[in-house]
């Protein structure tokens, strides 16, 4: 657990991957494009001597996610988004079976979340059900701007999405991640529109739609739609690693979503491997809101809002009991392994705080 | 290298670079709603007689295609609006989609003919961002407005017939407390209460403002209310706040991305930085 001003701070890294970007994996020049950008905002938003080099970032395997991920006990969980991508690569890039080695192997330590592509209709609704019974994934990560064949996108908005929406509602699959990022590809269709996720929200009000990266470049149109939709949360990835090499623009992001959404529906991620918890969970814990920012907005970057963000809420979507958690860590094998058994060995039981 | 204004024959003058370094400052960066000249993307002006050709980079070569196509399109125009030129030439380089951009914008294809797998032209997206591009300049204007003692409600009634350049074409009068503003940056005079009351303003931001409210198509006529909300409709004074405040929110997701560009083109300066010499050998 995360030690900030002599207390515990319970940090579910709300976005992560493990994935292949290795050449032999690359089967469409998409694919090879795709890392290369990913690696490009890996280098602008890492410190210089946290960078990795770019073979090791194709291919990082799972030793060296848990490693990273829970080496330094930055982080006491994750949860998988899977990015399928499987017209670019091979086997897939990031796709729920590959997460799944990891997850079956520290299912205490990481939830599985599962994907769907309403493209793939019939096929695509068995795929869910099957993902659903196999792993019993609590949440979906969907890519709006993944091509498949022709097409170059789809919208959450559409009859199709609808029904498989609908499907998620009837099993049980309550938390709906929607990348909504920088514009990478495709073209002039902006994929990434976050327009889409108003109509299925309201549509849905029994699920929670989680927009990853707050929407960036569309953070405007992002907080808009989840000042009027109460179950419209916002992933932090992207927006946290501001707080290493752009801290006023960080300062200015946090008060933003903090003054539109709250301090209950924003959820803390690294996107890892995009960007490493083992430094970028001490920049955002330690990162402090400009003077002119708290007077502007009248919010605070204070432990209570620090544990909500980073872990809490997170928790709260996936009915993840924090004090069970930490009794549960205090023998496991991450804990073991890494020599963590301290870190969660607290003699007074947290309070209930709500 | 010396720069002459003309060839001293008859005919248009040899343009400048200077003065097309003045056009290229028009174009902006739809996204960020800068100019392309202050974000540092242009790299080369070349005039040969009456041709000129313009190269340039963008911060990284995954930038938005559209994006891209849509700052070599208003390159060449602007360019080619000034007397004197007869033909512009764009080289967008270390563009995943350079050669379909240059080759388009060339040879005066249309987005859709230079991109056949799109989904059609780039007018939505470039009118999505001309109105957020709006709301935006909005912001600093009220912001210039506030600052100025103007009441909310004030602003929200205020028409483009109530603007008054100071100090125009016509009167040259220019009073004490302007002169002694220290700043000598034209400024309007605003008359409210049936003229009763004459405030003066910086015009910088007003100026912006009408510039993009005007080309958005949100203001037709000057007595019109001369702000919005987002949507383009008249400000109820009682939500005066809200739409300020969408405003600035506006305002930072811009600055946001123009962080997030600001930092590729960093990293990838660091990365070609052996090579910035001559940017066709750093492309692979």
């Amino acid at each position: 657990m995360y030690q900030h001003d002599g207390e515990d701070v319970f940090v579910i890294d709300a976005h992560v991957h493990l994935w292949d970007a290795t050449e032999e994996n690359i089967q469409h020049e998409g694919g090879e494009e795709f890392i290369q950008c990913f690696y490009d905002y890996h280098t602008t938003f890492t410190p210089d001597d946290r960078q990795w080099s770019i073979e090791e970032y194709r291919k990082y395997g799972a030793d060296r996610m848990v490693e990273d991920m829970f080496g330094n006990a930055a982080v006491d969980m994750g949860i998988f988004q899977p990015t399928y991508l499987t017209d670019f690569y091979e086997e897939g890039f990031n796709t729920t079976e590959q997460n799944a080695e990891l997850a079956e192997e520290y299912p205490e330590r990481f939830v599985l979340n599962g994907s769907f592509d309403p493209r793939d209709g019939d096929e695509g609704l068995e795929y869910l059900e099957e993902l659903h019974e196999t792993y019993d994934v609590p949440g979906v990560k969907l890519y709006t701007a993944e091509w498949r064949g022709d097409s170059k996108g789809w919208r959450l908005d559409d009859e199709e999405a609808f029904e498989f929406l609908q499907k998620c509602s009837d099993l049980g699959i309550e938390n709906i991640h929607a990348h909504k990022g920088p514009t990478i590809r495709p073209l002039n269709r902006d994929a990434f529109d976050v327009a889409d996720v108003d109509d299925a929200a309201s549509s849905f009000p029994e699920l929670n739609f989680i927009v990853e990266h707050v929407g960036l470049p569309r953070l405007d149109d992002f907080c808009w739609i989840a000042a009027q939709e109460n179950n419209v949360y916002g992933g932090l990835a992207v927006a946290a690693p501001f707080a290493q090499n752009r801290p006023g623009k960080f300062s200015e992001i946090m008060s933003e979503l903090l003054w539109w959404l709250g301090e209950d529906r924003i959820l803390f991620g690294s996107d890892y491997a995009l960007w490493n918890p083992d430094w970028l969970v001490e920049e955002v814990m330690e990162a402090e809101f400009l003077q002119e920012h708290r007077m502007e907005y009248g919010v605070e970057w204070d432990l209570e809002t620090k544990k909500k963000v980073m872990g809490e809420n997170a928790a709260e979507l996936y009915d993840i009991d924090l004090e069970a958690k930490r009794r549960q860590f205090q023998d496991d094998d991450i804990s073991e392994r890494f020599g963590l058994e301290d870190h969660y060995a607290s003699g007074e039981p947290a309070p209930a705080d709500d | 290298m010396s720069e002459t204004e003309s060839d001293g024959r008859a005919g248009p003058p040899v343009p400048t670079r200077a003065a097309v370094r003045d056009r290229l400052d028009r174009v902006t960066d739809p996204e960020l709603d800068r100019s392309i000249v202050e974000l540092e993307y242009v790299d080369a002006i070349e005039i040969d007689g009456d041709r000129v050709t313009v190269e340039f980079t963008l911060p990284t070569a995954w930038c938005s295609p559209a994006f891209a196509w849509m700052m070599a399109v208003d390159a060449r125009d602007e360019v080619e609006s000034l007397p004197g030129v007869e033909a512009a030439r764009i080289v967008l380089d270390e563009h995943m989609h350079a050669e379909e951009i240059n080759r388009g914008v060339n040879e005066r294809l249309s987005f859709a003919e230079s991109f056949p797998d799109a989904d059609g032209d780039v007018a939505a997206v470039r009118a999505d961002l001309d109105e957020k591009a709006r709301v935006v300049r909005q912001y600093d204007a009220v912001e210039a407005l506030l600052e100025a003692g103007f009441e909310p409600a004030t602003i929200a009634s205020l028409r483009p017939v109530d603007l008054e350049r100071y100090g125009s074409e016509e009167t040259d009068d220019r009073s004490e407390d302007v002169a002694s503003d220290g700043d000598d940056t034209d400024r309007l005079a605003i008359s409210v209460q049936e003229g009763a009351v004459v405030v003066t303003v910086p015009a910088a931001p007003i100026d912006r403002y009408l510039e993009k409210a005007r080309e958005t198509g949100v203001l037709e006529e000057s007595t019109e209310p001369l702000f919005r909300t987002p949507d383009g409709e008249p400000i109820d004074p009682e939500s005066f706040d809200l739409v300020h405040q969408r405003g600035r929110l506006a305002q930072v997701n811009m600055s946001s991305q123009g962080g997030i560009c600001d930092g590729l083109r960093e990293a990838r300066e660091r990365r070609f930085g052996s090579e910035t010499g001559d940017p066709e050998t750093a492309d692979d």
